[in-house]
């Protein structure tokens, strides 16, 4: 009997439903149907929730987390694992607030290492500069990129595992985030830096035109700064991924380490691009929040940031062992993990509950991974 | 008389190829059964079915007349069969006695009774010959002694079969001489015995009755007597001996391509000199652990050398080398385990082939041109003749042994290398598509590149080699040029007994 | 992409127009009411007052705790507008995210009003806080009383210490405030206060009054930023020989500022003499009335900052003011 008749005796073997249930598990859209079918399920029984005040409400959420996973994606391609992304963009949120701000007070800053150097009572170094907030930004995203990188370089160089590295880095700089502010917030950004974090763009207003005065909650942002950044920042990781030959590499390095090392592939200075470019992300991430919030705050990516980013990134369906996974999946992936948040913060769960179930679907979509890539196995010829 | 073992139509088959087909056979008890075959015959599957590791897919199995029908190991080991694999399965980090009774340690009252353990122990040590205290950790053995605590492992059950798979791979002469000791004292206490190997000689001086598979089935069987080494290798290969190998097309060589000088990595390779010019094949043989594969990762790149010098095709003489460097400077690496180091199993095979040379198809900012790179990818297929639907979807672990192995040696191609270093380029791979394989290696030399065989099989690197390097224990111990070699010469040099006569 | 999906894709878009096409239902008044934990007494008893009230006017109360993270409250906040709130209480956890907040739901033209922790620009949304400084004035004010008439048979002055909260907190600059403000009314009866900063941590408060004890073991009036420290203080001066009643000899003239379950037993048993008590149901009226007002004049953006003033529990007036004190209630139900 040749190979092709066994296999497709092995494909008809089991019943239809059972068969279906398997071709849908291993399709590569999966996350895209599932995040379909819950929206449909949502639209059912929360119809408050799929109303266009809310979905654009969500989608503002979407953008910050989705340009950290972008940086995850990257990480988990390698087979690896980044848990200081959050604490990178702590520490970038306050490298770029430090050097922008216009006025800091003395009372909760004067501890401040910086303190008398950096930074004073008439703000930053660049404080009023007109390219402050321009800077501030290049600041943040070198400094992200640095942390990546030397987090890398122990890990090719001394074969360091990435969970133990990352780990240390996490707890570095946050903690170091914590010290140069004195636990504070910097305030007092300039105004070129805050409206990205909510500018819009274009808005959209849905409706009828019932009273000459549109309410303002009514008019809906549609592309804002944060969608263009994010957006502008999944095309680049896209086009890096599929079109160069750095892109082949990583995936090399994902699927077979060894093999991709024997093929000439220069995989320390790809791991250490790689982590550079999740710094990077992480960086993009702390400018958004940042914006948002109108301040570089030490504590932004703490909490359950690390659970969101690389939750969304391992729902989306990129495979915690390597070597497979695509931007667009993880951008279906955060656009679930928002959905799914919204859902839950709706029914008005505490936020233990809610990370509980959080946790609980990033496990599930963990075992997936793993029984996908059983099944894909046993199903070789 | 009943039957010891008894086989009716097994069969078996991976992932759609079949590895053994309707093999029946029936084994007095108290005799000892040779079992012959090449590499891939299905030797290791027959033996995995009868202990327990995997399940047939077809036909019955009887143990002394009762059925038998193991479903994982350690019925095996309930019904009495002793299993001693060719790779080892000890734990370096514990004692031989921990390992001996890893399994089922002998108990007191709920606790483990370790004096009970370590009397056992001494007793099985005693029985084996091999002289270490039972609390001796493993990884301080050398390979020839853990062999002998697997043998120790397995006869601590006390079987009535007894499996040896490949025992005397890792064995001193002295060590496989106690070895036959031992194995003829149990056959006289009543122990049945299969015995696997490649050593024919081995085989036909210990067997009572011999069986010869081939590709999956049971080609021929009978009394030891009625086999000489000449009949059970033309049973093993299904044709004539001549016609294994391709003829060799020797060409004058050329410059030379790699210049290796005082080549040393303690632990690994011991100051080793060589050089491989344009059109030449220069084998290297040695039993495991002599150091060859190391020694093809220090000229590659993939270790670092303590000292030593090293001239690749570029001419160029350098202390240090990165597979980068080495890549560029023209060499190639075709690893000993194509599954770990050789290919990305879950990736597409055009995306395998074009690894090594994705420079070639990149400009600008590093974009890679898709269409060129697969057009180039599609003709090495071709001209491989590579098997497979699509090359641009189809992930390489689909493909056969033979297959993969071409695919590996199309990636390298594409770089257009000087020097190959093939490191065991047949291993696992069935009759068929190994003279295909000999084929494109006598043709890469005849164009002009050097080539450097690395095999552990002295028939193939006989045939293959236009000069011949024995390596034993790190380090070059013999050269031979092809006018002036024999079987016995080399395999002498290889074990070393030039010394120890 | 495969034609199944294709379907499913234009399956969903459907759906969703549909469901924008569809009118929404007209909303009974729901206000959202965002804090941060309810990890002191203070603030179990303020979302209670809160919460009861908001329900007496039949209105529905939607309660989003931010659990100590920034962005998650400004995204529920920014949920509860999106969802149809027609106002918004909050608590941030500090006063540049509470800013923040405002901001976005002026931005959306949703009235909002802030329960006891300001904002750090109190120019923006009804803006409902105590009067730090006045509360503690009154406190100090009260346990100066008591040092008058020690000072009269002793003739020494009294050397005070201030436990003070983390001066992050614009609440514990102005209990500061009060507390200096009403030292220097006296001159004649103090020396120059040692102060310890506590960063509001029972523990660091531990080893700075321990340190300063030790230091300085002449110290007879202390004043803390919270009574939550009060066990802290208790700790300390009790091994010292120092933990008296009023009257006793040896007590050590004590005020603190909250009015908790803690402070109001103490103070009904004599160890301390006075806190300053927030007017818990006070402010939760002024913050309640100030957006169920803006609701119905259809107010979006009301500004205004609404004082709470407070008043000192002492023991002299333990009788008239303890059912008032939002703590000493905490202690009726617990017994």
């Amino acid at each position: 009997m040749s190979s092709a008749q066994l296999t497709e005796q092995r494909h008809q073997q089991g019943a239809p439903a059972a068969r279906w249930l398997k071709r849908i598990l291993l399709s590569d859209y999966f996350v895209l149907y599932l995040t379909i079918a819950y929206f449909l399920g949502v639209a059912v029984f929360f119809p408050a929730l799929v109303e266009p005040r809310n979905l654009s409400n969500q989608l503002a959420n979407v953008w910050p987390l989705a340009a950290a996973a972008i940086g995850e994606t990257f990480v988990l391609l390698i087979a690896g694992i980044d848990l200081s992304i959050g604490a990178t963009m702590g520490f970038a949120s306050v490298a770029g607030a430090v050097v922008m701000t216009s006025a800091a007070d003395k009372l909760l800053l004067g501890g401040s290492p910086l303190w008398g150097t950096l930074l004073g009572e008439t703000g930053g170094v660049l404080a009023n500069h007109p390219a402050a907030a321009a800077v501030a930004i290049l600041v943040m995203l070198v400094a992200g990129m640095l942390i990546g990188a030397l987090s890398g370089f122990f890990i090719a160089r001394f074969r360091l595992p990435a969970f133990m590295m990352t780990l240390v880095a996490l707890m570095f700089f946050s903690s170091a985030a914590v010290w140069i502010t004195q636990s504070q917030n910097i305030v007092n950004l300039p105004d070129s830096f805050t409206n990205l974090g909510a500018g819009d763009v274009v808005s959209v207003y849905f409706g009828e035109k019932a009273t000459p005065e549109i309410k303002r909650r009514d008019i809906l942002p549609l592309v804002t700064y944060p969608m263009l950044i994010t957006t502008g920042l999944a095309v680049l990781a896209h086009l890096l991924l599929t079109r160069t030959t750095f892109g082949r590499y990583v995936y090399a390095v994902g699927i077979n380490r060894k093999a991709a090392a024997v093929s000439g592939v220069p995989v320390g200075r790809v791991i250490v691009a790689v982590f550079a470019i999740a710094g990077l992300c992480a960086a993009v991430a702390g400018i958004l929040y940042s914006a948002r919030l109108e301040g570089g705050r030490p504590t932004i990516g703490g909490g359950s940031a690390l659970l969101d980013i690389i939750g969304a990134t391992v729902i989306g369906g990129t495979s915690l062992s390597g070597g497979k996974g695509k931007i667009a999946w993880t951008m279906v992936g955060v656009l679930f993990f928002v959905l799914l948040s919204n859902t839950l913060n709706y029914m008005r769960l505490s936020a233990f509950h809610i990370d509980m179930v959080k946790g609980a679907v990033i496990l599930a979509a963990a075992l997936l991974d793993v029984l996908r890539t059983r099944l894909l196995q046993r199903d070789a010829l | 008389m009943t039957a010891a073992l008894s086989l009716a139509e097994i069969s078996k088959s991976y992932f759609g190829v079949p590895a053994l087909t309707g093999i029946s056979f029936d084994l007095e008890p108290g005799r000892l059964l040779g079992l012959v075959g090449q590499n891939g015959a299905g030797k290791s599957t027959l033996m995995n079915v009868l202990g327990g590791v995997v399940a047939a897919d077809a036909g019955q199995m009887q143990l002394f007349g009762r059925p038998y029908a193991p479903r994982r190991p350690a019925d095996a080991k309930a019904n009495g069969i002793a299993f001693i694999h060719q790779e080892l399965n000890l734990f370096g980090n514990l004692t031989i006695a921990e390992n001996i009774f890893v399994a089922d340690f002998p108990r007191r009252r709920g606790l483990v009774d370790w004096s009970s353990a370590r009397s056992r122990a001494a007793k099985l040590l005693q029985m084996v010959g091999l002289a270490m205290p039972p609390d001796t950790l493993v990884e301080l053995l050398s390979p020839g002694e853990r062999q002998l605590v697997e043998v120790a492992k397995g006869l601590s059950v006390e079987p009535q079969l007894v499996i040896f798979d490949e025992p005397t791979t890792s064995l001193t002469a002295r060590e496989t001489t106690q070895l036959f000791a031992l194995i003829r004292r149990l056959k006289s206490e009543g122990t049945t015995i299969v015995y696997i190997s490649h050593n024919l000689g081995d085989v036909l001086a210990l067997a009572d009755d011999i069986a010869v598979l081939r590709e999956g089935q049971l080609v021929a069987q009978g009394r030891a007597t009625d086999f000489d080494i000449g009949k059970m290798i033309k049973l093993m290969i299904g044709r004539d001996i001549d016609a294994l190998f391709p003829p060799r097309h020797s060409a004058s060589p050329g410059a030379v391509l790699l210049q290796a000088q005082g080549v040393t990595r303690r632990g690994a390779v011991d100051n080793v000199s060589l050089s491989v010019r344009a059109g030449e094949i220069v084998g290297i043989f040695g039993l495991m652990g002599a150091g060859r594969t190391e020694l093809a990762r220090l000229i590659f790149g993939l270790d670092t050398m303590d000292s030593g010098q090293l001239a690749l095709p570029d001419g160029v003489p350098r202390h240090r080398v990165t597979p980068q460097m080495a890549i560029a400077a023209g060499l190639a690496f075709v690893t000993e385990d194509r599954r770990q180091e050789g290919l990305l199993m879950n990736a597409p095979i055009a995306d395998n082939l074009v690894l090594a040379s994705l420079r070639e198809f990149a400009s600008g900012p590093g974009l890679v041109d898709d269409t060129a790179s697969l057009a180039a990818a599609r003709e090495m297929a071709r001209r491989l003749s590579i098997e497979a639907r699509d090359i641009a979807v189809q992930p390489a672990k689909t493909l056969s042994g033979g297959n993969q192995q071409r695919v590996v040696l199309g990636k390298w191609l594409m770089v257009d290398p000087r020097l190959i270093i093939l490191d065991e380029p047949t291993r696992g791979i069935d009759i068929g598509a190994r003279y295909a394989i000999y084929e494109m290696i006598d043709q890469l030399a005849s164009a002009g590149r050097g080539l450097i065989l690395i095999s552990s099989e002295i028939e193939e690197v006989m045939a293959m080699s236009d000069r011949l390097l024995v390596m034993s224990e790190g380090e070059i111990v013999a050269e031979f040029q092809r006018s002036a070699w024999s079987r016995e010469l080399i395999l002498r040099a290889a074990f070393r007994e030039a010394e120890a006569a | 992409m495969k034609a199944t999906t294709k379907w499913i894709a234009a399956g969903a878009a459907v759906a969703l127009g549909l469901a924008i096409s569809m009118p929404s239902k007209a909303a009974d008044t729901t206000v959202c009411y965002a804090f941060q934990d309810l990890s002191t007494g203070f603030w179990v008893a303020g979302h209670q007052a809160i919460v009861s009230t908001l329900e007496k006017n039949g209105v529905k109360v939607v309660e989003l705790n931010g659990a100590h993270d920034a962005n998650r409250q400004l995204e529920q906040v920014k949920d509860c507008i999106a969802q149809g709130g027609a106002g918004i209480i909050l608590t941030a956890d500090d006063g540049d995210s509470g800013t923040v907040v405002v901001a976005a739901a002026q931005e959306a033209d949703v009235p909002i009003a802030t329960f006891n922790r300001p904002p750090s620009d109190m120019s923006k949304g009804i803006v409902v806080v105590a009067d730090n400084e006045a509360v503690a004035r009154a406190a100090v004010d009260a346990m100066n009383a008591e040092a008058q008439k020690k000072f009269a048979t002793t003739g020494k002055k009294l050397k005070p210490l201030i436990l003070m909260g983390d001066l992050a907190d614009p609440n514990a600059v102005k209990r500061r405030e009060g507390f200096m403000n009403s030292i220097a009314k006296h001159p004649e009866l103090f020396e120059k206060p040692v102060e310890v900063a506590t960063k509001w941590n029972s523990q660091t408060a531990l080893a700075g009054l321990e340190a300063a004890m030790t230091a300085d073991p002449e110290i007879d009036f202390i004043f803390t930023s919270s009574d939550f420290l009060f066990p802290t203080i208790q700790s300390v001066l009790d091994p010292l020989g120092k933990w008296k009643k009023a009257g006793e000899p040896g007590h050590i003239i004590l005020g603190g500022l909250d009015g908790d379950d803690g402070a109001c037993k103490l103070i009904g048993d004599g160890f301390v003499d006075s806190t300053g008590v927030q007017d818990v149901y006070l402010e939760a009226e002024l913050a309640l009335t100030g957006i169920l007002d803006a609701i119905k004049a259809s107010e979006a953006r009301p500004n205004a900052v609404k004082l709470d003033p407070g008043f000192a529990l002492s023991q002299a007036n333990y009788k008239e003011m303890a059912d008032k004190t939002w703590g000493c209630q905490v202690l009726k139900s617990k017994s």
